[in-house]
């Protein structure tokens, strides 16, 4: 199965960089095994092997802050939603800042969106679909409507696969922190062999650390090579704080973390 | 290598008589690191804090545990003894084996193995322990004072007197607040205006003082000693240097019926105004919402008229930045309005009227000129109804707290109607007479006794009017609740002393804490009446809940007491258990990602930015940066950071771990 050329993402990219807009397209191109993976163009030839196709479903707004990209020149990325919501919450934590990127967005078919500025981010934000995956949505329904016991156990044996290899931190656009918890050895917060203490600890950290922030893109259990289901942590935090709070995230570069502000206005049920 | 020193007191038997100290003095000595370890009666003592000092020359030590009582009371003890002998002080540490041992604990070895595990987990938080410098902020010696009633005066005056610069902040056009409506005071009946006026010019001559009428509080921030406030001076529409206060504009402005304030309604004002003759400064201000040229553009007659040329339409809101080290609160009360009582007509009956508009008719400059008449047709009345508690003391109506002041007014206005009315009868509905105070029961006596004051122990049940009269019905409580039915003239509510309304706002403004009724919260109900929460912000008067003349005035010299006591030192000095950013030097490095979310989340504004530069003063990081003389220890920012680039002096996580690796590794 090929991935459908499109003209237009092709032409686009070439332009960006023929004009010297930018230095580097971070966008998608053919893997192996009928996969698509991560694609870094900085000439304008190998622009043709960039693709867009309903495989490209990976966040690549991680990329915007690894070293060894951000050393490229300025990027353009070829955007999904994810993608987007990605870049908003990353530039509303001040990671980004405005115009130093322009997002290539493919959501839909043939009809690839320059956005220079973070508000056309936010514009084009405003008008997508931002549901979760129908069959996220499945397992987060089955979850909760388990027993607690129930829930802890079904987590328990999950984590119980998890081999630390911290594909979730790498995948995840947020897990931007140059020192990581659990590489603090003084003191060691979380063991670092796999167990089934740290583990947990690892996994509940990871959540707590992002609640309030998650963009629910689900990359972190998409790069999961032990097939857990952890994405639906941070995602049933960031339903929790919808509830509460009625915010949603990587929508807007001005938006807090509802973990770290406090309106007099709101919500206190989870005091007795 | 750590050379830990452990001195178990007994404190008396309070201690002793339930853990055995000795045999944990002896299991504490086998810890490692411990090279030292002994009990003793009274460690507080002068021998006691004597073997600890000599313990730290002895044997060398490098950290102490004292495990005794709370720190709260002795910490500063015990630091200060290892400071005498110099090791630094915040090497000692206390682990608290009463009241979270002894004295909750029966006796018995389970109790005596607690205590020593207290001992044991604090020991490993020692040996953790660095030293630490005390820190250091300047102060500047300018007090603001928020509010210029009757307290904000006195705590301007007091500071200035002080040898101090004031900045004092008005709402208003005038100060005086509400004192200066009042016509008499209890219990000695002298003018309130007599007395207050001198202060008022006081103030505008005082060589000290600034004086900002006209003028909020925009915002603050900063901390003890250090505060940054914007003020925002509302365009009075003239130019005040030019003014001479002649007051022509006032007489020639069309717009004349505009409910006063200052007479509360009984008489009207212009739109350009002075609220009262004695008013200082005594120069008028346009109020615009009230003002022909502002609302429909076409007037300008007090330009007109005004012999110098003073009068400035185009002139805007100024936000003027002043620091200050202290700030005094001295917002007052307001009295609760109108459609709050509809069962006693206020607001429906013309001659239902508070107690706040009866000062103004028995005052000699009110609208009547201090004779009583009432306001529907004038006449005077023959017979009138005070009712006290009207929202007081009813929680059904929010409001559960007494007013305080409602008792002893009542019986002021009781005797004032008498007094100017003396074929007049006086009654008095009331719950209790509240007349705790000098002279204060006297008073009341003097109104039922002397003067004659008809008090009746009941509520009024209904009120309404029949033939230009006021019924009011209610019920003898003292007569077995026989009914009682008054045909009055006139019915005056002792309405509930109120918060301000934008109190919450201004105290958030602040960072200051207030209750559930929006009063200023004090830091301590018994000893700390005129501290805030807020380190280097004080309360004085009313804004703090309702006080009486005499209370605020001796709040307000309270507070300025404080402020001049903050000002006697060139700098202050702060316990170093602050948070901070790890930083390395150089080249400067921090894991601090500078996502800002700690920034949000600090309850005292204590972090801001700051931009790392490399060597060619490029910068390569924005990270987050903590000011010590904000930040009071909290830990929020810690327990926050995903990235754990901030920890706390004195608190820091391998401290905390240590200690807790301690408890579960028995």
């Amino acid at each position: 199965m090929g991935g459908r050329k499109m003209g237009n993402l092709n032409e686009i990219a070439a332009h960006l960089l023929q004009n010297d807009d930018v230095q580097l397209i971070i966008g998608y191109g053919e893997g192996s095994a009928g996969r698509v993976r991560p694609l870094f163009v900085s000439n304008k030839k190998a622009t043709e092997k960039l693709l867009f196709d309903s495989r490209c479903t990976q966040n690549l707004a991680s990329y915007l802050y690894k070293k060894e990209i951000t050393c490229l020149g300025k990027p353009a990325i070829v955007a999904n939603i994810r993608t987007l919501r990605g870049i908003i919450r990353l530039a509303a934590e001040h990671q980004l800042e405005d115009e130093t990127i322009i997002a290539l967005a493919v959501s839909t078919g043939d009809d690839v969106k320059e956005l220079r500025r973070l508000e056309d981010m936010e514009q084009y934000l405003s008008e997508a679909d931002l549901q979760l995956k129908k069959e996220d949505k499945a397992l987060l329904d089955k979850l909760n409507a388990m027993t607690i016991a129930d829930r802890w156990a079904f987590w328990q044996q999950e984590m119980a696969h998890c081999i630390k290899c911290y594909a979730c931190r790498q995948a995840c656009p947020l897990c931007y922190c140059t020192q990581c918890t659990v590489e603090i050895n003084q003191p060691q917060w979380i063991p670092v062999a796999s167990s089934k203490l740290g583990n947990m600890e690892w996994h509940i950290m990871r959540s707590m650390h992002l609640a309030g922030r998650c963009i629910e893109c689900g990359q972190c259990g998409e790069a999961c090579p032990a097939n857990i289901p952890i994405h639906l942590l941070p995602i049933r935090l960031a339903e929790e704080i919808r509830e509460l709070y009625g915010s949603v995230t990587g929508i807007s570069k001005r938006e807090s973390c509802e973990m770290s502000s406090f309106q007099p206005d709101d919500k206190e049920k989870f005091i007795t | 290598m750590a050379r830990i020193g452990v001195f178990i007191c007994h404190c008396g038997e309070n201690i002793g008589a339930t853990v055995d100290c000795f045999s944990v003095a002896a299991e504490a000595a086998k810890l490692p690191g411990v090279v030292y370890s002994v009990d003793y009666k009274y460690m507080c003592s002068d021998p006691g804090q004597s073997k600890i000092k000599d313990a730290i020359h002895e044997h060398k030590l490098t950290g102490v545990v004292v495990s005794a009582c709370s720190p709260r009371m002795h910490e500063p003890t015990f630091r200060k003894a290892c400071a005498e002998a110099g090791l630094n002080p915040y090497r000692c540490e206390m682990a608290n084996i009463r009241e979270h041992c002894s004295w909750v604990h029966e006796k018995g070895e389970a109790t005596t193995k607690k205590a020593f595990d207290l001992v044991r987990t604090l020991v490993e938080k020692v040996k953790n322990n660095h030293s630490l410098e005390p820190i250091k902020v300047p102060v500047n010696k300018t007090a603001i004072v928020i509010g210029g009633g009757v307290a904000g005066i006195q705590a301007s005056l007091d500071i200035a007197n002080g040898g101090h610069k004031v900045i004092l902040v008005e709402r208003e056009p005038s100060i005086g607040g509400h004192m200066s409506q009042l016509s008499e005071t209890f219990p000695t009946l002298d003018c309130s205006q007599c007395i207050l006026t001198p202060r008022m010019v006081e103030i505008a001559q005082h060589p000290n003082i600034t004086l900002y009428t006209y003028s909020e509080l925009e915002s603050m921030d900063g901390f003890i000693g250090n505060f940054n406030v914007r003020i925002r001076r509302k365009a009075k529409s003239i130019d005040e240097k030019l003014c001479t206060g002649c007051g022509l504009c006032c007489t020639k402005c069309p717009t004349k019926k505009i409910p006063s304030e200052f007479e509360q309604g009984l008489a009207n004002r212009t739109a350009i105004y002075v609220p009262f003759p004695q008013a200082v400064p005594n120069k008028p201000v346009i109020d615009r919402t009230n003002c022909r040229y502002f609302q429909t553009g076409k007037c300008k007659v007090c330009q007109k008229f005004c012999p110098t040329g003073a009068i400035r339409f185009e002139q805007e809101d100024e936000i003027i930045e002043v620091k200050a080290g202290a700030i005094v609160l001295a917002t007052g009360f307001e009295v609760k309005d109108a459609g709050f009582f509809p069962e006693y007509g206020y607001g429906k009956y013309k001659d239902v009227i508070t107690g706040l508009q009866f000062e103004r008719l028995a005052s000699a400059s009110g609208p009547t000129q201090g004779e009583i008449r009432r306001p529907s047709d004038g006449k005077i009345p023959e017979k009138v109804v005070f009712i006290a508690c009207a929202g007081s003391r009813d929680p059904a109506k929010g409001i559960s707290y007494c007013s305080k002041i409602c008792c002893m007014y009542t019986a002021k206005h009781a005797m004032l109607y008498k007094h100017k009315v003396h074929e007049g009868t006086p009654y008095v509905f009331y719950m209790d007479i509240r007349a705790a105070g000098k002279n204060y029961d006297e008073f009341t006596r003097r109104a039922i006794e002397e003067d004659g004051a008809k008090y009746i122990r009941g509520r009024v049940s209904n009120l309404y009017e029949k033939d230009r009269k006021l019924i009011v019905r209610g019920a003898d409580t003292l007569l077995g609740g026989k009914p009682v039915e008054i045909e009055a003239d006139m019915v005056v509510l002792a309405t509930a002393a109120v918060s301000c309304k934008d109190s919450e706002s201004l105290a958030q403004k602040l960072h200051v804490s207030y209750d559930s009724y929006h009063f200023f919260a004090e830091a301590h109900p018994k000893l700390k009446p005129v501290e805030t929460n807020t380190a280097g912000i004080f309360l004085a008067g009313a804004c703090q809940a309702p006080k009486d003349i005499p209370e605020s005035v001796a709040a307000a010299s309270g507070a300025a007491a404080k402020v001049i006591g903050l000002f006697s030192n060139n700098e202050l000095t702060r316990e170093p258990v602050v948070a901070k950013i790890n930083q390395t030097p150089p080249p400067v490095f921090s894991t601090c990602m500078g996502c800002e979310l700690c920034m949000q989340i600090c309850p005292y504004q204590a972090i801001d930015k700051e931009e790392i530069k490399n060597r060619n003063g490029e910068v390569i990081k924005t990270i987050a940066k903590i000011n010590p003389g904000l930040c009071q220890g909290c830990g929020t920012c810690v327990a926050f950071c995903k990235s754990k680039s901030i920890d706390l002096e004195g608190y820091s996580n391998k401290q905390i771990y240590a200690e807790v690796m301690a408890v579960i590794n028995d």
